[in-house]
């Protein structure tokens, strides 16, 4: 998996980004002191992405994840729409929320595949090989 | 004879800003020599001896504000010179090894005028060819638009600032260009959501376009499909391309440019030929790569490369003037359709990326002036209309909220998201939260010379971070490592100078070399980036 050459200043971030009518794309990061919770097994290895719905903030779903992996690929849960993140950690048996993302809005499935464009990619596909 | 419906053709130009000073032969400046001796050249070739025949092109063109820095830039401007001046030399060696040869000096007598036309057309206009652009939207026989600072795909920039500085560096940059406000906005990659209505509109925008299939989830439904125009409920006027002609021109297996006589984009001379005898004219690196001389036609379906036979620009044109006939009779026919349906003149927007015309299609600036043409000399019941113009004249656009989509492939944002180039998004949000951050900070602070700087080149980084072209060429594996080492410098250095300013010690050194290479938005505010903008 491709990684950037050099590590980011630690700071806390959660964003949530939109990818297809089907999957939103969440990445993390931690500060300092948190990593080091993580690294001292304060908190549990395993975190929890809770997604829910931005308008009248329901749950929609939540979904497990290792904290040193980053970054996900999210279902969009079942209603569509603007949607947030928050981020959990266990520690001593208590999820405790760590981070909260940006809404980001899940595009709605429209058309036929064949009949949407690709041109960009058809283009560049030939011009940049 | 009156119009039974009107075409738009939108020309989308955009490069990558790359500007490598510290180099004489960089690799992917390339990019740009070629795109101006295939494409740019060509194209305004066309513009201007249409307008000079009162023949209105009446096509839309979006300059994107990194390749309108490019265009201007005077050092690039004297490497192109270079560029087109070692072809040319090329080619008088190729003259001489065609010599007993006929199909392939016919050619090689082609490309020694497309080069000698491009020399001739920057030396008319002292290598800025942003000057005959402004001459012919200032003759009303195009219009300019713009797109975001640094074509970054706006949907994917969740702080609002970003796209606000995004939105606002781009405005102040074709003002400064074209002498005018802008009025149309090209959304990068076609990339669409609703949140982003009232930013555009806000930054002075008058109207975008979107994908066809972003009507497909409109609310309310979109009466006219991709043939009317619409507005957004804050008066954003949007059309919607149509994907039939679009996919004519774009598509190399069912379009126009697949076209057996038209000539091959693979088979090159920088690989064809022999290596000692190409070697001058490869990079300093002396790896083979394409030298623009290209002789052979694309010859059939799936032919090995191998295989191709010579290209003969005299057959190409005759399939350009066919192409261009069957193009204008299925949009008669669509115009013909929709009016028997609807009893309303139809709207056809036809969008393309300009590079498309000439660089891979090597014929496409022809096909382009061929189809003008055709309108007027058959008197065919069709016009060109520019974007501005139509708004101008039609009704009230019906309001609709269209769907989030792109002209990417599967219509999303899947080519700038994924397990290639997901890895980047840290990076662009390091940079850009620590901008927004920065600036808010100092935003009201009296600064020196050197911080404000120091900001300002930081807030020209972090844009350039944002650039969408970083993930695409990850995605599809090609400079790949060029593109990943510049999204890291770019943030980087972003997140290195707002360093520098806060702890009092920026390396002015340092930061004039950046300044020197990464010269885009010489005029910009970073406080662009602050969160209640000024601007």
């Amino acid at each position: 998996m491709p990684q950037l050459a050099k590590p980011l200043p630690p700071e806390d971030r959660l964003v949530l980004l939109p990818k297809n009518p089907g999957l939103f794309f969440i990445f993390w990061q931690f500060s300092e002191s948190r990593a080091d919770a993580f690294r001292t097994a304060s908190f549990s290895p395993e975190i929890e992405l809770r997604v829910r719905y931005a308008e009248d903030k329901t749950a929609a779903a939540a979904h497990k994840a290792q904290w040193l992996a980053g970054r996900a690929y999210l279902p969009v849960p079942e209603r569509g729409g603007n949607c947030e993140a928050a981020l959990y950690a266990l520690r001593n048996g208590v999820w405790e929320r760590l981070l909260e993302s940006n809404q980001a809005a899940a595009p709605a499935a429209a058309g036929m595949a064949d009949e949407r464009a690709c041109a960009s990619l058809e283009f560049h596909k030939k011009v940049l090989s | 004879m009156s119009s039974r419906g009107s075409l738009m053709f939108v020309l989308h130009a955009h490069l990558p800003y790359v500007n490598h000073p510290e180099d004489s032969a960089f690799l992917e400046e390339n990019w740009f020599f070629e795109a101006v001796v295939e494409t740019y050249v060509p194209i305004i070739s066309v513009l201007e001896r249409l307008a000079s025949e009162g023949i209105r092109p009446g096509v839309a063109v979006s300059i994107s504000p990194t390749l309108g820095a490019m265009l201007e830039n005077e050092a690039l401007e004297d490497k192109l010179v270079l560029y087109v001046e070692s072809r040319l030399e090329l080619i008088e060696k190729e003259l001489e090894r065609a010599q007993d040869d006929p199909a392939l000096l016919k050619t090689v007598k082609f490309y020694q005028k497309l080069y000698e036309d491009a020399a001739a057309l920057m030396h008319k206009y002292s290598g800025d060819l942003i000057t005959p652009l402004k001459a012919l939207q200032y003759a009303g026989q195009i219009e300019i638009i713009t797109t975001s600072a640094t074509h970054a795909v706006l949907p994917l920039l969740a702080r609002p600032e970003a796209v606000r500085a995004q939105l606002a560096a781009a405005a102040e940059d074709y003002e400064e260009r074209f002498n005018r406000k802008p009025s149309g906005f090209w959304l990068p990659e076609c990339a669409y959501e609703p949140r982003l209505n009232s930013y555009i509109k806000l930054s002075g925008f008058n109207y975008i376009f979107t994908e066809s299939h972003s009507l497909d989830s409109a609310e309310p439904q979109a009466p006219g499909g991709v043939y009317s125009p619409y507005r957004t409920s804050n008066g954003l006027g949007l059309f919607a391309r149509d994907a039939a002609s679009s996919r004519e021109v774009w598509s190399a297996k069912f379009g126009y440019p697949g076209d057996p006589a038209y000539r091959e984009f693979y088979r090159d001379l920088g690989y064809d030929g022999d290596y000692e005898y190409v070697r001058p004219y490869l990079g300093s690196d002396g790896i083979r790569r394409p030298l623009g001389l290209k002789y052979y036609r694309i010859t059939g379906p799936g032919a090995d490369l191998s295989a191709k036979e010579y290209y003969d620009p005299e057959a190409a044109l005759l399939r350009v003037e066919a192409h261009a006939s069957d193009f204008l009779a299925k949009r008669m026919k669509q115009t013909d359709d929709f009016y028997a349906s609807r009893g309303s003149r139809p709207l056809i927007v036809s969008c393309y990326d300009a590079e498309l015309f000439g660089h891979w299609w090597f014929e496409g600036p022809a096909f382009l002036e061929a189809v003008i043409r055709k309108i007027r000399a058959e008197r065919l019941p069709l016009q060109f209309i520019l974007p501005s113009e139509y708004l101008n004249s039609c009704q009230e656009p019906p309001e609709i909220t269209p769907g989030s989509s792109s002209w990417g492939e599967n219509g999303y944002f899947d080519p700038w998201v994924n397990e290639t180039n997901d890895f980047i998004y840290p990076a662009v949000y390091a940079a850009t939260d620590k901008m927004i951050e920065t600036a808010n900070r100092f935003r009201n602070q009296d600064l020196s010379m050197l911080n404000s700087r120091a900001l300002n080149q930081a807030a020209r980084e972090t844009l350039l971070a944002q650039s969408s072209d970083w993930a695409f060429l990850l995605y599809i594996g090609s400079h790949a490592e060029y593109a990943k080492g510049r999204l890291e410098a770019h943030a980087a250095n972003a997140i290195k100078l707002l360093g520098e300013v806060i702890e009092k010690k920026v390396d002015e050194q340092a930061l004039a070399a950046l300044e020197q290479q990464n010269s885009v938005f010489p005029r910009l505010d970073f406080r662009v980036f602050a969160s209640v903008s000024k601007f």
